[in-house]
């Protein structure tokens, strides 16, 4: 049977939620070494291994091929591969880790409640200062393809590694496309989500590679988890 | 693949001197503009979409540099830095490469492209016929044959709109949308509906703007949410947009006949020499009719040059693609194997010297010709 690797989250929430859901599903995880290793077995499978990483570098590990499976967000997922490269899919959502990826826009802006009212805008700002609104986002991809499909041009896209929420009061940036689950960050920092603003409502993700997903040990595994996400 | 052979360079070479001798016998100087330039000066022009698609890096001082993705940009800034009178009519003409992340089959990310651009020119029909006359040219130099040639004019739609009682801003407004099929419907739908019919998470700012000063009463609201005024934008800004939309609420809907006339323009197309009748069925009012004499006008041009207008294509919407033109748009496709592929384009662009710099505005009609595809196309 062939040798799977699965990654999973290494730390902070996302690795707590998933250990809990395998579980639930009756397989224990066993870190090879010291409790600090990167790498270990699946109890209870057969011939599956496991590695932790980062969810981002998750994502993009399965954009590469270079694992069979992982649980990462599927904002990041989304953002990592592009729709039309079937590489991995999305097999199970997992119901935990929910995080809406979403547009806001500072609160003073009165007048702005839509994504056609951001398009007037960015003609008007043209017009007056010579120069596109910015977007400070660490999801090009996912803002790019959303402004797009909304039919917006007129912005550029500013790359924030963090703290993306201040770049509009410290004046990096207009806007902001970023992850929100209760909203208190976006209302404590004066921003606002727009009406039609929701690029994306992700949570955690089981996510596999198209052709490891006809193997019988990760059909097996798949059925395993299937049966101990909580509804 | 790593380059080119040399006997396919040689092919690309011989072709592109054909198109070059073309262009300089017709009295355009062949100039080289910068392959580096400034990447504000495209990003800040296309947006992201073409942001998305070049390549851009940084200088040690920090400084935004990309490979130019196009040639046009880089011969108006060249012509801005080389004259002190950018409205006296010049010609150039120009031949190198362009980069683009690719997007699509036979799209390489590095091309070659040969083009001309005439700036300050007199008489625009004339000029817009001539250059298209040279594109065609220049393909046949090239050793094209069967090729097809589509045209679009923003002159009829800016016109059509014109004749029409709107409110200006929702003239702006339409034509700004001209380049966004959905985006356009959605805003011909809402200006059909009455206003006040649409609600939203700000229509408590509008309806608070009734019978109040607009400037008064937005920063009223301001302080009264105790929220700081961040970014670029204005009280008064902010202010004049709502008060638009609380004059929108009055306004009367677009009514039902101009929307369907609106969308009749946008659905005609056809030989160019049978467009006129499509387009007078479709309104007779002043301004229309005067584009549409002028487009007539363009057609004997077009025969002027010893073009056959019979065998070219218009389409009223198309250029969609295209949000750099002011005018006339045009295309030059070819059969190809499965689909038809476009070798040139081009078109009229008024406002882009103004947009880089220039005082004034400055006329501009130009094409440019996909070097690499030609020769694919042909071979």
């Amino acid at each position: 049977m062939t040798l799977l690797t699965i990654a999973i989250p290494s730390k902070g929430r996302l690795m707590e939620q998933a250990n809990e859901l395998f579980e639930r599903a009756g397989l224990k995880i066993e870190r090879y070494g010291t409790d600090r290793g990167y790498r270990g077995r699946l109890i209870g499978t057969d011939n599956i291994e496991v590695a932790f990483l980062s969810a981002s570098e998750i994502a993009a590990q399965l954009r590469d091929g270079k694992i069979d499976a992982g649980i990462t967000g599927e904002d990041l997922l989304r953002e990592t591969i592009a729709p039309g490269n079937d590489v991995a899919d999305v097999a199970l959502r997992l119901n935990f880790g929910p995080a809406d990826v979403v547009v806001a826009v500072p609160e003073c802006w009165l007048d702005v409640a839509v994504m056609a009212d951001l398009d007037d805008v960015a003609e008007q700002f043209y017009a007056t200062h010579g120069r596109r609104l910015r977007v400070a986002t660490k999801y090009l991809n996912l803002t790019r393809r959303f402004f797009a499909e909304k039919g917006i041009t007129g912005y550029r896209i500013v790359e924030s590694l963090g703290a993306t929420e201040g770049a509009p009061a410290t004046g990096t940036a207009e806007l902001i496309v970023d992850i929100t689950t209760s909203g208190a960050t976006l209302k404590a920092n004066q921003l606002r989500i727009l009406d039609d603003g929701l690029i994306l409502a992700s949570c955690a993700v089981f996510a596999v590679n198209k052709h490891s997903a006809q193997l019988e040990n990760m059909r097996n595994l798949m059925g395993l988890l299937g049966r101990a996400v909580v509804a | 693949m790593a380059g080119k052979t040399s006997s396919h360079r040689a092919a690309l070479e011989r072709q592109n001197a054909a198109i070059m001798a073309v262009f300089e016998r017709a009295g355009f100087d062949q100039i080289a503009p910068d392959i580096i330039q400034p990447a504000d000066i495209f990003l800040e022009r296309s947006g992201e979409d073409i942001r998305a698609r070049t390549f851009v890096f940084n200088d040690p001082a920090g400084n935004e540099l990309c490979l130019r993705p196009d040639l046009t940009v880089p011969a108006c800034r060249y012509h801005l830095s080389h004259t002190k009178t950018p409205e006296a009519e010049t010609k150039y003409c120009y031949l190198g490469p362009a980069f683009r992340f690719p997007d699509e089959l036979l799209s390489p990310q590095e091309f070659t492209q040969a083009g001309l651009e005439w700036f300050g020119d007199k008489a625009d029909i004339a000029a817009e016929a001539r250059v298209i006359k040279l594109a065609v040219s220049a393909l046949e130099a090239a050793g094209l044959t069967g090729l097809k040639v589509s045209l679009g004019d923003l002159g009829l739609f800016n016109a059509l709109l014109d004749d029409m009682p709107m409110p200006e801003r929702w003239r702006r407004r339409l034509r700004h949308q001209f380049w966004r099929p959905q985006a356009f419907r959605n805003l011909l739908e809402t200006f059909a509906k009455p206003a006040r019919t649409i609600r939203s998470s700000i229509s408590g700012n509008i309806d608070a703007l009734e019978g109040q000063d607009a400037v008064a009463e937005t920063s009223w609201m301001l302080a009264d949410q105790k929220l700081n005024l961040v970014t670029l934008r204005s009280v008064e800004d902010i202010a004049a947009r709502l008060h638009e939309k609380l004059a929108d609420r009055s306004e009367q809907p677009l009514a039902e006949t101009m929307v369907v006339a609106i969308e009749s323009y946008l659905k005609v197309s056809g030989a160019l020499t049978e467009i006129s009748s499509q387009l007078k069925a479709i309104s007779k009012t002043p301004r229309f009719l005067g584009a549409i004499d002028k487009f007539e006008q363009r057609i004997a041009a077009l025969e002027d040059q010893g073009l056959n207008p019979r065998r070219f294509h218009f389409s009223a919407d198309f250029g969609r693609e295209l949000e750099y033109y002011t005018g006339l748009v045009f295309q030059i496709d070819v059969e190809a194997r499965n689909a038809p592929l476009s070798v040139a384009g081009g078109g009229r662009y008024d406002r882009l010297l103004q947009d880089l710099g220039a005082v004034i505005s400055i006329p501009a009609v130009g094409c440019a010709i996909h070097t690499d595809r030609l020769l694919a196309v042909m071979s």
